[in-house]
């Protein structure tokens, strides 16, 4: 079961493992891929959060996560092109709410009842569709989109500089992380869907629809998956089909499983640290050219993999998590 | 007019359950609700709470037709169910579960702290645990968390199904009392029990039988009609 005092150590061995890997780094003269790491990381830890937060009400991995944030790019594309680029922000995250409402309703909701793995599959279904669409919509081409603040220059750590965009996106996950947990702790909507997760006869009982609950989960889901991309995504310039399950969907997922799949603050430091380790892994001599293991481009892929494998693996709860 | 009149119901699982039984419980009673294993006990009391939907027949509280109506709508109308094994919220404290079971009154915060404040009166065990996780409750704690809870929401109707299973003959002479206090204060109970030591606290007593009625009766004659001896099957306490 695990009362408050077992995840509390959770935490703390999370943080100290944090700790320890930020002092190794900086001992090693690493720690340019540490500020690294922690600007691609926190792209990571704000899709892992969508997916913990549905992983915690629905029991399952929702593959379409990666697109709730890629059909929030296109729609910013559209609606930037003319008119106010704020708006076009609020009509992204309109259309991701959207797009996990309508997830929930035709797909998630009459499989109420169907094994969690139909469910998985389901999603997988729904993320390649919504792929499908976007090559419909857009062919394979790739669409520039601008960000929300252009200066690159204002803070440097390590001789690494951190554009704005990146420091917005670092605040927000941060920002995110509590204002989730206050709300998965104090508030009755919060305890309403931790209750349903485990106990969702008992839930009805006390007279709260668990469908209801779920509608809602997944639109904040959804939400949070549109935010992570119209944050992150602009400092590459541009985006095609598929732009967020292709690049981020996976190391999110290793983020949430690293954090325990269930544990919001896990998902967040789960994604820092998979950023941190990616960016170690590119940079560091043992993968470059010449190195005993180049595999010419594929590193940081790679890593992921080597990261979920072993966590699954050595440490199936995760960092945060607690056993089952 | 009795607050709960049940008449002809059957429910199923695709099979027939209850095969039509028809009994009413007064407004201010404590009724049991005895029978064997498999014999329907928790069927009827889902029934009654709007977790199945039954086949035929009426269920009327307070002299409306309730038959049918989602558990979401009668916790409002006024009917609680304590559901059989607890189904307490394991990760969630005794206080936020008591709070989750205050759901429907969650507008009214001087109401929500006068009910928890009862139900640590009734279980100050409750009080002393207020912020352990009810996954980490003894069985004993969880069933009168599961109690409170259900009280949470001002129900006029408390249904408990199997209230002393898995607890020591003491820790269910406390429960039942608690019951009996529950039940002094206003709340009409029925309670389903395969221990005949609620007995004593009941107004009334209803016997099932393979998804049948085979006995009801009050006052007097639920202590003198060797209940034990004929349906029961002699058990003790
Ligand atoms: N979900 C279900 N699906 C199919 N059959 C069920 C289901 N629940 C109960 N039954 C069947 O209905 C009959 C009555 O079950 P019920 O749970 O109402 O009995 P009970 O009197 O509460 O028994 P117990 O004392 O063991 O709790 C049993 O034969 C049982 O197998
Ligand atoms: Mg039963």
């Amino acid at each position: 079961m695990g009362g408050l005092f077992s995840e509390r150590r959770s935490l703390l061995i999370g943080i100290g493992a944090t700790v320890a890997l930020v002092v190794f780094l900086i001992v090693v003269g690493e720690e340019k891929s540490l500020v690294i790491g922690l600007t691609q990381g926190s792209a990571y830890g704000m899709v892992a959060l969508g997916l913990a937060l549905i992983y915690k009400s629905s029991g399952v991995f929702n593959f379409a996560q990666g697109e709730f944030g890629t059909v929030a790019l296109y729609v910013l594309y559209l609606l930037d092109i003319k008119g106010n680029y704020w708006l076009a922000i609020i009509g992204a995250l309109a259309a991701a709410g959207l797009m996990g409402f309508a997830t929930e309703r035709l797909v998630v909701r009459p499989l109420f009842e169907a094994p969690r793995v139909i469910l998985l599959v389901a999603t997988a279904g729904v993320a390649l569709l919504a792929i499908g669409v976007e090559l419909w919509f857009a062919d394979a081409q790739a669409k520039p989109v601008a960000k929300a603040f252009s200066r690159n220059d204002r803070i440097t750590v390590f001789d690494v500089q951190i554009t704005d965009q990146r420091l917005w996106l670092i605040v927000t996950l941060a920002a995110l992380a509590v204002l989730l947990g206050l709300f998965f702790t104090r508030t009755n909507l919060g305890l309403a869907i931790i209750g349903a997760s485990q106990e969702p006869t008992a839930t009805e009982l006390v007279g709260i629809s668990v469908r209801r609950l779920s509608s809602f989960t997944w639109v904040l889901a959804a939400v949070l998956g549109g935010l992570a991309a119209v944050i992150a995504i602009p400092d590459l310039g541009s985006f095609g089909p598929g732009a967020m399950t292709s690049n981020y969907l996976i190391p999110a997922f290793t983020a949430a499983v690293l954090g325990g799949m269930t544990s919001l603050p896990g998902a967040f430091v789960g994604g820092v640290l998979i950023g941190i380790i990616q960016s170690v892994a590119t940079s560091a001599p043992l993968f470059q050219d010449g190195g005993e293991l180049a595999i010419p481009g594929v590193p940081s892929t790679l890593i992921v993999f080597v990261v979920l494998l072993v966590v699954l693996v050595a440490r199936p709860q995760g960092l945060l998590g607690k056993r089952a | 007019m009795a607050l709960l009149e049940i008449e002809e119901l059957r429910v199923g699982y695709g099979f027939p359950v209850l095969m039509g039984i028809s009994f009413e419980v007064e407004e201010g009673e404590t009724a049991v609700l005895f029978g064997l294993n498999g014999a329907g006990k928790t069927t009827t009391v889902s029934t009654i709470a709007g977790m199945l939907k039954p086949d035929g027949g009426a269920i009327r509280f307070d002299g409306s037709d309730i038959a049918g109506r989602p558990p979401t709508q009668l916790v409002r109308d006024g009917v609680a169910l304590v559901p059989e094994g607890r189904r307490v919220f394991p990760a969630l404290s005794v206080s936020n579960n008591l709070r989750l079971g205050s759901w429907t009154r969650r507008r009214e915060q001087a109401e929500v702290d006068q009910r928890r404040q009862l139900v640590f009166d009734y279980f100050p065990r409750l009080a002393e645990r207020a912020d352990q996780a009810a996954g980490t409750l003894s069985g004993g704690e969880q069933q009168m968390l599961a109690i409170g809870r259900a009280l949470m929401s001002k129900p006029r109707l408390l249904l408990i199904d199997e209230a002393s299973l898995g607890l020591s003959p003491a820790l269910a002479k406390t429960v039942f009392q608690v019951v009996k206090r529950i039940n002094d204060d206003g709340v009409t109970v029925i309670i389903v029990e395969q221990n005949v030591g609620v007995l004593p606290y009941a107004d009334r007593a209803l016997i099932m039988e393979k998804g049948t009625l085979v006995f009801s009766g009050v006052g007097d004659e639920i202590r003198n009609a060797n209940l034990r001896e004929t349906y029961l099957g002699g058990g003790s306490e």
